[in-house]
């Protein structure tokens, strides 16, 4: 948890100097029941009028003073905690891009999220809070105490009796408190699960008229969440009332003790007023320290999470000066695999890919078919280096990706990704992602050959269409298409459509397979599909099959030899030809 | 002194519950129609009724103990500095305290316990009206919305209404009796320091209003830019694949940047303008204190008032000027509350699927034979989806349908099973028109299997027994060997009584479909409407899937939506569907024989793999 050392550098004299305020604002609290006491023990005891009034001047300059010191310190604290906040949650995001593909793996990608947003916000929180009162909260118990005790020790038995027990009743509440509220939590995510799975399978529930079923599920998730919320708010309403019983009672004996005193002659009623005072204060602190803690445990909680990803390194290496298209006898667009194998979890986990061997020349097209799971997409992410093997060398245009930047080698591929990923923002910024200064005829080029023209053409603002959040739906088949537009504007020396047209239909998909033909003289394209029809006019077709290549050839040749290939080819026509 | 101790919300170490600090209030909904809502609202206590006249005396009598309490304490005060010295006076007055703090201790905690019970089983009822009301609502209705949204009824709304419940209404009513208490308590003591203690009174007025006026707005400025910025780590979180393919990182930093500046801005102007509030109350408070402490001393001194009354008045002023700081809270928490519980009724008051004729006739074992009579139809009136649509399918027949995307295939097979109802024309199901039988059986009489196959948190016998609850294991065992689903279930250490998470999730999608088979198999249908069942499943796990769903079609009538058009050739009757309307219809052999938009699917699809095998 080592990464807000970095903050604390950057914002430590800030909250220092906020914190400073705070303890003028606590001490000006602390003073003003002492001098309150003062006017009646001897202003008005004496009748002295004069006494009064500078009194209480004091007493107004004291609270003109805690009234500057808090103004400024919630200016700075203000500050301080959203400049921080701003900062770490930049500083994690920009991590977050950096990171490789290894690592982000580790995380589930919703919780990278949570950590960016609700984590963040915990910390920031916590700062926010720690310059606000948590800092105040002990400062005022412990000055409260001690001008307690010092302006009458007799009557400091009472404190030394009620701040133990008000202590211990917060701790048992925490104790108790906290195992039931987790428990309703667990309980409400029963009844959020019933419904979240009666919304997603709404149309079966319908079709087997399992109503009744439905309900009764339901009924027993809501009715243990009832059951644990009762019992964790009555448990609440024992403690809360209790501790004011303790503290009252507290009050009681200082009454009594004081009537005491004051008779003897050694207690001064101002004091007993003053002391009233200082226990209320005393009391108010203690709950905001039991507070504190509360917030300590979560945010510590979420800074563990976020030093996770913090912890997490690039590794991936490359040579500085090495750069793709160089050379002079470099042969674009071509890529090799030389005995790759690959596994997600490194050298020693279950391998995806099991020495993989084979060539694509320039401007070949190159089809890539197997079952799922036999490791189709694995293979092509080592391409870009989302990946890096784990044993055998990924070449493209002859030089080991190894050796290249990632950045620099990414400019000369086009990935189109199995899940269709739009951003928020009109068709034609979508589009230039691919090509950030690509001119409207050529992003027009590109959706006319991805056959996306057509219907952003018909929408009544065409390219200017927002897509995303809060945007137009397109379907699925229309979104793989500007897609596919995205990576054909880039002009890349690969392209990659990892099985991109399964939601385009067939008439549609073989317009665009024609479009790149044409477009596409001495464009590197691999193509992974489900359908057979989509890849056999493919120059080769890779036969993938659990991770190992099962063969290699064109349509003809595998039909002949590969039987995978036969199994596949049978499973599509239909019976009776294969 | 004790009031200000109840309303710490310290007492809630429950996770989710966040903290607040003094007036940082985020941006509050406001309900559409708040008298209409409160009356409903009202309503839904129910049998609750019952104790809230219990709930509303015993805060009365509460505020009442609690307004005595300073009373009594100035009262000792006076016993002591001898005005009326007594030490047993003294004696008498300490034990009325105590007993009035004990009583308050007893009815704080009857009434949080009685509270905690109304509150629960209110909300318990209104979240238990709102899911069976989403049992009778069509299937427009879920198409119309997301699924968060609907979520967020059930939790943040209903919390809403339980917050509002809970805390708002008593701490109105403690609220309102301990102004209005304090206030005749200080004049009946003393007219002339009340004034002077009045004085703070519209300073606390005019600053909370200005400071909530610029805070409202600008808490809002600030939720609309968290809520930008999540959207974007939202996107380039979930496709950072693309992001980093194309060498996107810079660019999305710098948008992240941009957003993270202007929230950075926004958030510290709303903290700071809010995070004033609650400086300015206590310097208010001391204030209070001071004026209370120098005018008071001034009356002691020219004997007008005892200091007894200082000391009552000190708590007074406390207890007056306290809730009057929180009403503005109570109202925004009260007014999310009816805020939430009036979307909750915009749910329950949503039109139900149309009721059974009352003459409706149950479906009681169908022949499967199927008429679609010049059916029409439209999810919105100005676009038409169905045209004039006509076929016919013999009982036990198979009838694929074919045809781009958003022809309108799958809401063929929507209007026969009443998902939605014909606009026009008429549908015949074993010559009776389907909305002329209970919907119940109409449904019964369906088997489906989708291209999502939707299976449920529970055992897998559980699941396959999901359309015929009272099937014995060995015919479930028998349907899953059926659907060859046997195979894969029996190498599961668990066997059938594997638990399966939220929908399936530890099942691949092959064995998720070979699951949904069984379950039809078991409840035996006899119609069945298989909507691009394979499609998400690779060629190999196809060849079992087929074979499965070859065994469930005999003899039933069957629709069949499918892209690979391999899979329905030997369908009885193939339907192209294009643009809402039936454009060819006939086998196989005569679709490719009229060389029209079929054989252009066909041969597409087909051309090559014929010339190589031929």
């Amino acid at each position: 948890m080592r990464f807000y050392r970095k903050y604390i550098k950057k914002y430590g004299v800030l909250a220092s100097i906020t914190i400073i305020f705070l303890m003028v604002e606590a001490l000006c609290d602390l003073f003003m029941p002492t001098i309150m006491s003062r006017i009646i023990d001897i202003g008005v005891a004496q009748r002295d009028m004069d006494y009064v009034l500078k009194t209480g001047g004091l007493m107004l300059l004291i609270t003109a003073v805690g009234a500057v010191a808090a103004s400024m310190r919630n200016v700075f604290a203000s500050y301080v905690s959203q400049n921080f906040g701003s900062q770490l949650r930049f500083d994690l995001f920009a991590k977050v891009q950096s990171l490789s593909f290894d690592s982000l793996n580790k995380f589930d990608r919703a919780s990278l999220v949570t950590r960016l947003t609700n984590d963040v916000n915990q910390i920031q929180m916590f700062a926010n809070g720690m310059m606000r009162i948590f800092v105040k909260a002990p400062l005022v118990c412990i000055g409260g105490l001690f001008m307690a005790t010092q302006l009458n020790p007799d009557l400091a038995v009472v404190l030394a009796v009620v701040v133990p027990i008000v202590g211990l009743l917060i701790f048992l509440n925490l104790k108790i408190g906290f195992p039931l509220f987790l428990k309703v939590q667990q309980a409400l995510d029963r009844v959020n699960g019933a419904m979240r799975e009666y919304l997603a399978g709404v149309r079966v529930v319908k079709a087997f008229n399992r109503f009744d079923f439905e309900v009764g599920k339901f009924t027993r998730a809501n009715e243990e969440l009832q059951t644990k919320s009762l019992s964790a708010t009555r448990v609440m309403s024992v403690f809360s009332p209790a501790i004011m019983l303790v503290v009252n009672l507290g009050i009681v004996a200082v009454l009594w003790l004081g009537g005491l005193g004051v008779e003897q002659g050694n207690i001064q009623v101002g004091h007993i007023i003053a002391f009233i005072n200082y226990m209320t204060q005393i009391l108010f602190s203690l709950m905001m320290i039991s507070m504190v803690f509360n917030m300590f445990v979560r945010a510590r909680a979420s800074a563990g999470r976020i030093a996770e990803v913090f912890a997490e390194e690039n590794r991936m290496s490359w040579k500085e000066d090495a750069a793709l298209g160089q050379e002079p006898g470099e042969e674009k667009g071509r890529i090799d695999f030389d005995e790759v194998s690959f596994s997600y979890e490194g050298e020693d986990g279950q391998p995806v890919l099991k020495r993989i061997s084979f060539s694509c020349l320039p401007g070949e097209t190159v089809g890539i078919i197997g079952s799922t799971g036999s490791g189709k997409s694995s293979l092509v992410n080592l391409i870009p280096r989302f990946y890096d093997v784990t044993a055998g060398t990924v070449r493209v245009n002859g030089r080991d990706v190894r050796e290249v930047d990632p950045a620099r080698l990414r400019e000369k591929i086009a990935i189109v990704p199995q899940k269709t990923t739009l951003f928020t923002g009109t068709v034609l910024e979508n589009i230039r992602w691919g090509k950030e200064d690509a001119t409207e005829a050529e992003v027009e080029a590109a959706a006319r050959m991805a056959q996306a023209h057509e219907f952003i053409a018909a929408t009544p603002e065409g390219y200017q269409t927002r897509v995303g959040q809060g945007g137009v739906n397109f379907s699925g088949g229309q979104k793989q298409r500007i897609s596919i537009a995205r990576a054909l504007v880039k002009k890349p020396e690969i392209l990659i459509l990892d099985d991109s047209t399964s939601a385009v239909d067939v008439a549609t998909e073989s317009k665009i397979k024609e479009a790149l033909q044409t477009y596409a003289k001495g464009l590197t394209c691999i193509l992974i599909a489900q359908r057979i029809t989509s890849v056999m006019d493919a120059d080769k077709i890779i036969v993938l099959d659990d991770g190992e290549v099962a063969g290699i050839g064109t349509h003809e040749t595998l039909l002949a030899t590969c039987r995978v290939y036969q199994e596949i080819f049978t499973s599509q026509i239909g019976k009776e030809v294969g | 002194m004790s009031k200000q101790q109840k309303e710490l919300p310290v007492f809630a170490p429950g996770p989710g519950r966040g903290f607040r600090h003094g007036g940082a209030r985020g941006p509050v909904s406001k309900p559409k129609n708040f008298s209409a809502t409160v009356k409903r609202l009202w309503q839904a206590f129910g049998r609750e009724k019952r104790w809230l006249p219990l709930v509303f005396a015993i805060v009365c009598a509460d505020g009442l103990l609690m307004l005595s309490a300073p009373y009594l304490i100035g009262k000792a005060i006076d016993a002591m500095t001898g005005i009326e010295q007594s030490f047993s006076f003294l004696s008498i007055i300490i034990l009325a305290l105590l007993g009035s703090y004990i009583a308050d201790g007893a009815l704080t905690f009857l009434q949080g316990w009685l509270i905690a019970g109304i509150t629960q089983r209110i909300v318990t009822n209104m979240r238990q009206a709102l899911f069976e009301k989403l049992q009778k609502l069509p299937i427009a209705f879920f198409d119309s919305r997301t699924h968060g949204e609907l979520m967020s009824r059930l939790t943040n709304d209903i919390d809403n209404v339980s917050n509002s419940i809970s805390q708002s209404t008593t701490q109105l009513m403690s609220g309102v009796i301990a102004i209005a208490g304090s206030l005749v308590m200080m004049l009946v003591l003393s007219p002339i320091l009340t004034l002077a203690c009045l004085i703070t009174v519209p300073l606390v007025f005019l600053l909370t209003r200005t400071i909530a006026k610029r805070t409202s707005v600008l808490f809002k400025h600030q939720q609309s830019e968290l809520g930008k910025l999540n959207g974007h780590i939202e996107e380039t979180i979930s496709g950072i694949q693309v992001v980093k393919a194309f060498n996107h990182e810079e660019k999305a930093i710098a948008d992240f940047a941009a957003i993270n500046d202007r929230l950075c801005k926004v958030g510290m102007k709303a903290q700071i303008w809010s995070g004033f509030l609650m400086p300015i109350m206590n310097v208010i408070n001391n204030l209070g204190f001071a004026v209370v402490a120098i005018v008071g001393g001034i009356l002691a001194v020219k004997g007008m008032i005892t200091v007894g009354v200082i000391a009552s008045f000190l708590s007074y002023s406390r207890q007056f000027v306290r809730p009057l700081n929180d009403l503005a809270n109570i109202f925004n928490v009260l007014q999310s509350g009816v805020a939430g519980a009036e979307r909750v009724f915009e749910v329950l008051d949503e039109r139900e699927e149309t009721l059974d004729a009352p003459d409706a006739a149950v479906l009681a074992q169908p022949k499967g034979h199927v008429v679609f009579d010049r059916v029409s139809f439209g999810y919105r009136p100005d676009q038409p989806i169905l045209q004039n649509v006509s076929f016919e399918a013999q009982a036990g027949s198979m009838t694929a349908l074919v045809g781009p995307t958003g022809a309108g295939k799958t809401t063929i097979v929507n209007l026969l099973t009443r998902f939605y109802d014909v606009t026009e024309g008429t549908i015949y199901l074993d010559g009776k028109d389907i909305r002329e039988y209970t919907r119940d059986s109409l449904r019964r009489s369906f088997g489906f299997v989708l291209q999502d196959t939707y299976l449920f948190s529970g055992t897998i016998k559980e699941n396959i027994m999901y359309g015929k609850p009272d099937a014995t294991d060995a015919e479930v065992e028998a349907a899953a060997k059926m659907a060859h689903a046997d195979v894969f279930i029996n190498r599961l250490p668990k066997g059938y009584d594997t638990q399966l998470t939220e929908n399936g999730g530890n099942l691949s999608q092959g064995q998720r479909q070979l699951l949904a088979i069984a379950r039809v198999i078991l409840a035996r249908p006899a119609l069945l409407i298989l909507d691009e069942a394979t499609s998400s499943i690779d060629t190999r796990t196809e060849l079992i899937i087929q074979d499965a769903l070859a065994k469930v079609m005999e003899g039933r009538t069957s629709f069949v939506i499918a892209h690979r058009l391999g899979t329905i050739r030997d369908a009885d009757t193939i339907m192209v569907v294009d643009r809402g309307e039936i454009v060819e219809k006939g086998s196989h052999d005569d679709l490719l024989a009229q060389k029209g938009m079929y054989y252009q699917l066909f041969y597409n699809q087909f051309k090559n793999l014929y010339a190589a095998s031929s």
